[in-house]
């Protein structure tokens, strides 16, 4: 976005001895929104925490995605072929080989960046519209070896009955255990994205979305930068796979398609592309609204893509530049 | 191997790749005029089969007239998606990946539109005309599969008679060439735009119901297609059409004997890996960037 950069580099060199009380609002409202959802789910249980459980699954990879598309401004639409690496070697490994949550993780994240890597290294020289094509090729890719592979993911039926996590004996569970747990992982992705993209390697980040060129003159490797923004939003999309199969037990195919690819970027740019919290804020409100009218379902990747045009074109900040407008108005 | 079950699946892999060829074209026609790569070439595809299947068994109109009226639909499709989506966005100098996003975007909302408006069923057409295959040497050469080579072959042709020969054409390539000098000419480059939109979405709907007889068409069989254009048009160089077609050929083979090889079931992991070489080792295609 022509806007995200220059946010960015705001925040990367700070004016130094400058409280900024107008930024406070736009800074705190997003999460003490997402805390009121949070809180509403624990407090309700039931179907409204399996909503929120689910919408907290999508921050942590909707933030991994805003890494690689608000941070560097390129675009993947195959991350759900690494949410599925992930989600399905956590699901194989602890159903079929008796792994524990923790080792099948870790090594559906190493395959998640193998297959990254290697899709990532030829493409990521090239113009965006390359790896794009080869993006949303790699997210196919996936999908039909889920389907075809029937001996090891057993096709369309998916695998079943994959256990909870469990933290030192204690097996997370129940819905409130679940929320909590998510919560913290949806913190700790907020605080990495954060930290990363105050430190050198998100002002290089930064340096890219807003040049390629200029920071190519600047001494930053363009391509390795590129790179290792594609892999870390491999990796946050692996990890959101792995967390779904524990929560719900079970993965098959259709989970993770094309609908799951255009449902995160219409997180991504209703949150506001390019924030920390925006990845948060868009994937709860755009989970939960549907559920407040129930005859939505036949209509939801219509109504998601047709949303998606209409952000891109007249609201390209989404709801955190809604939060900083609203601020800038408020004190002029 | 037998030699004749390889003849027979280059045979197929030729009307295939016929077939990606001119959704290559598509993505090269577009591109050109604007350096926009849309990610709805897919959707033009399947809505070509999908329109003509509709008006022949729904509207129960002659399948001449069913053909003309859907190629039609679909490249005023084409000009809506430019008006709608596209120069809204190229108005506002959204970065060039905001546009292919808006542009897959727009292929969801068709698909689903699609899928709403008639079913998720597949659906298949009638052959253009109910011959007995042609035996070469032992290979049967399907009459479907000499339509699609012929149709092809004469739309490529036609095509470059258009770019070489009439002003609108030359007017065309002289956007490509360089935008502002082509405007400072006084030639209107947004309608080119959306003429290319137009004629790219046609391309697209031809070779849809070429397409559709041999195999079927359904909402969501978009994607795939757009991707083995897209392919075709690397292999070819991206922005030459021509050379587009030819890498749409040569694709169209490759998986067909591929499928051969590994079953059809990773027809797609084929086209990727094909692509991936490219990338590796000559991204320019083998015709070399058009520039």
């Amino acid at each position: 976005m022509t806007s995200s950069p220059s946010t960015i580099l705001r925040k990367a060199f700070p004016v130094p001895a400058q409280p900024a009380p107008r930024g406070r609002l736009a800074a705190v409202a997003p999460w003490l929104v997402a805390a009121c959802i949070v809180g509403y789910a624990l407090v309700a249980g039931g179907y409204p925490a399996t909503v929120v459980g689910f919408a907290l699954i999508y921050a942590v990879f909707v933030s991994g995605l805003n890494i690689f598309m608000g941070l560097t401004a390129q675009v993947s639409f195959g991350q759900s072929a690494f949410a599925a690496i992930g989600g399905y070697a956590s699901a194989i490994l602890t159903t079929q080989h008796e792994w524990g949550w923790l080792p099948a993780m870790v090594a559906g994240l190493a395959a998640a960046l193998a297959a990254a890597l290697a899709i990532g290294y030829p493409t990521l020289r090239l113009k965006g519209h390359y790896l794009s094509m080869a993006t949303l090729a790699i997210g196919l890719i996936v999908h039909e070896i889920a389907v075809e592979w029937e001996s090891v993911t057993l096709g369309y039926l998916g695998i079943s009955g994959v256990p909870p996590i469990d933290i030192a004996g204690y097996e997370v569970s129940s819905d409130r255990a679940v929320l909590i747990m998510l919560s913290a992982c949806v913190v700790a992705t907020a605080l990495a994205v954060a930290r990363i993209r105050s430190s050198r390697l998100g002002r290089a980040f930064a340096g890219i979305a807003g040049s390629e060129d200029a920071a190519r003159a600047l001494g930053i490797n363009v391509a390795r930068y590129k790179l290792v923004s594609f892999l870390l939003a491999a990796a946050f999309a692996s990890l959101s796979g792995s967390l779904f199969v524990h929560v719900v037990g079970y993965v098959s195919p259709e989970v993770f398609s094309l609908h799951m690819v255009i449902l995160s970027f219409t997180m991504l740019y209703v949150g506001g592309i390019g924030t920390v919290a925006g990845p948060v804020i868009g994937a709860l409100v755009v989970s939960v609204l549907p559920e407040t009218f129930r005859s939505f379902r036949d209509y939801q990747d219509l109504a998601y893509g047709a949303a998606l045009i209409l952000l891109l074109i007249y609201a390209p900040r989404g709801l955190a530049g809604l939060f900083a407008a609203l601020d800038t108005r408020r004190k002029p | 191997m037998d030699v004749t079950l390889i003849g027979q699946s280059l045979v197929s892999g030729l009307g295939i790749g016929c077939v990606y060829g001119l959704i290559g074209i598509g993505f090269c026609v577009i591109y050109n005029a604007s350096g926009i790569v849309n990610f709805a070439q897919g959707a033009f595809v399947m809505l070509g089969g999908m329109i003509t299947h509709v008006l022949l068994v729904r509207g129960e109109l002659p399948y001449g007239l069913a053909i003309l009226l859907a190629v039609l639909a679909v490249a005023l499709l084409g000009v809506v998606i430019e008006r709608v989506v596209v120069r809204p966005l190229w108005n506002r100098n959204a970065p060039m990946f905001v546009m292919i996003l808006a542009t897959l975007a727009a292929q969801i909302v068709i698909e689903r539109l699609t899928y709403l408006a008639v079913d998720d069923q597949p659906k298949t057409l009638p052959v253009f005309t109910d011959l007995p295959p042609v035996m070469v040497r032992g290979i049967a050469v399907n009459m479907q599969a000499l339509w699609i080579v012929a149709g092809s072959l004469a739309i490529v042709g036609l095509l470059a008679l258009f770019f070489r020969t009439t002003r609108t054409g030359k007017a065309m390539r002289a956007c490509a060439i360089n935008r502002e000098a082509a405007a400072l000419q006084g030639i209107p480059v947004h309608s080119m735009l959306a003429l290319a939109f137009a004629l790219s979405a046609g391309l697209g709907a031809i070779a849809g119901i070429m397409l559709t007889p041999t195999q079927y068409t359904a909402f969501d069989v978009g994607v795939p297609f757009a991707i083995s254009g897209f392919i075709a048009a690397i292999i070819g160089g991206f922005g030459r059409p021509f050379g587009a077609f030819l890498g749409g050929l040569m694709l169209g083979v490759v998986q067909a004997v591929a499928i051969l090889f590994f079953g059809a079931g990773l027809k797609t992991v084929v086209a990727l890996s094909i692509l991936l070489l490219f990338l590796f080792v000559r991204p320019s295609g083998i015709l070399g960037l058009a520039k």
